[in-house]
């Protein structure tokens, strides 16, 4: 058994170097077809993570009509807690809403003297919990509000969600997509360079055959054949792609975008690097599997 | 050994290569296969390892209807023989002892049995100082040679050998004709396919002549 693996594997590695031109090609291919299939998978994670950032930030604020008495003040609060959507509440009195104001004015301020205190409604700010920052979980906690507050205003970003949400939508389908084609064709590209490996060794083929080797001993060298250079390409890409994105896109891309300053891009995680690496193997494996049952036969 | 019933070949509509053959070879026998250009000898080789399937009828070798194998099983069938091609099919980028243990190696061997195997077929056909030459620096009766020890190293049942003295001159072709009946003599039923005439002048054996398809001939010596 293991005296058979050390053969196939010797036979393997014998072939790719009987070969040169033709083995650099299958990995190259590879190589390049799995870089731009993580570039891509690497922009749309970015983008989603930023996405992320942003929708922390979506708040329901409910301007009040009459400012709450201060003994009512926690059990409002304990209500508005209540509500399955809510993760964090905040009461914002007047006077502190009217201290945020000065604040935003800066140096002018001085504007401000002379105004009643009492001139900014005062508010509650909800959080709102992860997985309710979607279109209906606000629409959810807007109908909760004005059934049991005297709501004056309310302020949401629903109008900006709905889009926010079709873009991120649109953006997970057309990766898939992409990247689904962009594996297709890099298959494509895998099996035919294996077809022309297989071709100029049709002779050796066609004489395993007639010495009686069985379909598994002709196929299984040239599989592990595919699957080292799909694992190479893989290794290639991860290299490539680690170099590329230290050098370059964090360094100059990640300073100047329109990122908040403490974002990081974030690179493959370790399972997905490895992911990356297995994905070549299986992609090498595959071309040739795909390519030996139209070369072998009996 | 090969028993053959009502056996015809076409490969297509319009070309019948083999028209209803019967007959049987009994173990350890040496036979020619004659017949013009065009006869069908080589169809009714590649028909014994299954390279062809027959149209019709059936072929029975070691009491075993071939032209029912399935493709997993025809593997096994050609270990049991050994085939001298006409064009001796030899790996081009392997050395000559590479190219011997092909056939050991691709029915699973292990090492230590390759190279004494191999190593004892090549000094049978004389070629034992020649391990690390590749078939292009050899003249083709070597090569012939080689093709022959890549037959015999497997110990088959049945040797094949498709126009053995095709462009060899009179001296190798007695060479090898030397080397079919010492495999003969150990016990291997020897098929040979030729239309040279002078072969089994000098060694009379069974001979089958085969005509556009037909055994026309079946002669005892
Ligand atoms: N693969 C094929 N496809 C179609 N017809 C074929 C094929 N192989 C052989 N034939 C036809 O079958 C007939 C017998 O051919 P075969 O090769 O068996 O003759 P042969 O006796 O070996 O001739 P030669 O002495 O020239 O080698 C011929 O008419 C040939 O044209
Ligand atoms: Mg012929």
């Amino acid at each position: 058994m293991l005296e058979r693996i050390r053969y196939f594997i010797v036979r393997a590695l014998r072939n790719m170097r009987q070969w040169p031109l033709l083995c650099t090609a299958s990995i190259l291919t590879m190589a390049v077809a799995l870089a731009t299939v993580a570039t891509f998978f690497l922009v749309v994670v970015n983008i989603e993570q930023l996405a992320e950032r942003w929708t922390n930030e979506i708040q329901v604020i409910a301007y009040l009509q009459d400012v709450p008495k201060q003994q009512d003040l926690p059990g409002l609060i304990k209500e508005l807690k209540n509500y399955p959507e809510v993760e964090q509440v905040t009461y914002v009195s007047q006077a502190k809403a009217m201290k945020r104001f000065s604040e935003r004015l800066g140096n002018d301020a001085d504007l401000l003297e002379g105004v009643r205190s009492d001139l900014l409604p005062a508010s509650f700010e909800l959080g709102l919990k992860p997985e309710f920052r979607t279109t209906d979980g606000i629409a959810g906690v807007l109908e909760k509000l004005e059934s049991s507050l005297a709501v004056e205003d309310l302020r949401y970003g629903q109008e900006w969600l709905d889009r926010f949400n079709n873009f991120i939508g649109m953006l997970r389908f057309v990766g898939a997509l992409l990247g689904a084609f962009l594996l297709l064709a890099a298959l494509f590209i895998v099996s035919n360079t294996i077809k022309l490996t297989l071709y100029a060794r049709r002779d050796e083929l066609e004489i395993m055959a007639l010495v009686g080797a069985t379909m598994r001993f002709i196929k299984v060298p040239f599989l592990l054949e595919g699957a080292i250079q799909g694992f190479i390409g893989g290794v290639i890409s991860l290299l490539f792609l680690s170099v590329f994105f230290t050098l370059v896109v964090s360094r100059y891309l990640g300073t100047f975008w329109l990122t908040p300053a403490d974002f990081n891009l974030v690179f493959l995680t370790l399972w997905q690097q490895f992911g990356l690496v297995l994905a070549g193997v299986v992609l090498g494996a595959l071309g040739s599997f795909s390519s030996l049952r139209r070369f072998v036969k009996i | 050994m090969i028993q053959l019933f009502n056996v015809t070949k076409r490969y297509s509509s319009d070309s019948l290569a083999l028209k209803d053959l019967t007959l049987q070879i009994d173990k350890g026998e040496f036979v020619y296969v004659t017949g013009a250009s065009g006869a069908g000898k080589t169809t009714f080789l590649r028909l014994l390892y299954a390279a062809e399937k027959p149209t019709r009828g059936q072929i029975l070798i070691d009491n075993k209807n071939i032209s029912r194998f399935r493709s997993h099983q025809i593997p096994f069938l050609r270990r049991k023989i050994g085939v001298v091609f006409q064009d001796f099919k030899l790996l081009q980028s392997r050395t000559v002892y590479e190219n011997v243990a092909f056939a050991l190696e691709a029915q699973g061997k292990k090492r230590y049995e390759v190279s004494k195997k191999v190593y004892q077929a090549l000094k049978e056909v004389g070629l034992e100082h020649r391990l690390q030459r590749r078939p292009v620096e050899l003249s083709g009766g070597e090569q012939q040679r080689i093709a022959i020890a890549r037959a015999l190293v497997v110990d088959p049942l049945i040797l094949l050998a498709d126009e053995p003295s095709g462009n060899l001159d009179q001296e190798v072709t007695l060479d090898i004709m030397e080397l079919f009946k010492r495999a003969n003599a150990r016990g291997t039923t020897v098929l040979l396919a030729t239309h040279d005439h002078s072969l089994h002048r000098r060694f009379p054996r069974r001979v089958l002549t085969l005509d556009k398809g037909k055994l026309i001939g079946d002669q005892q010596p």
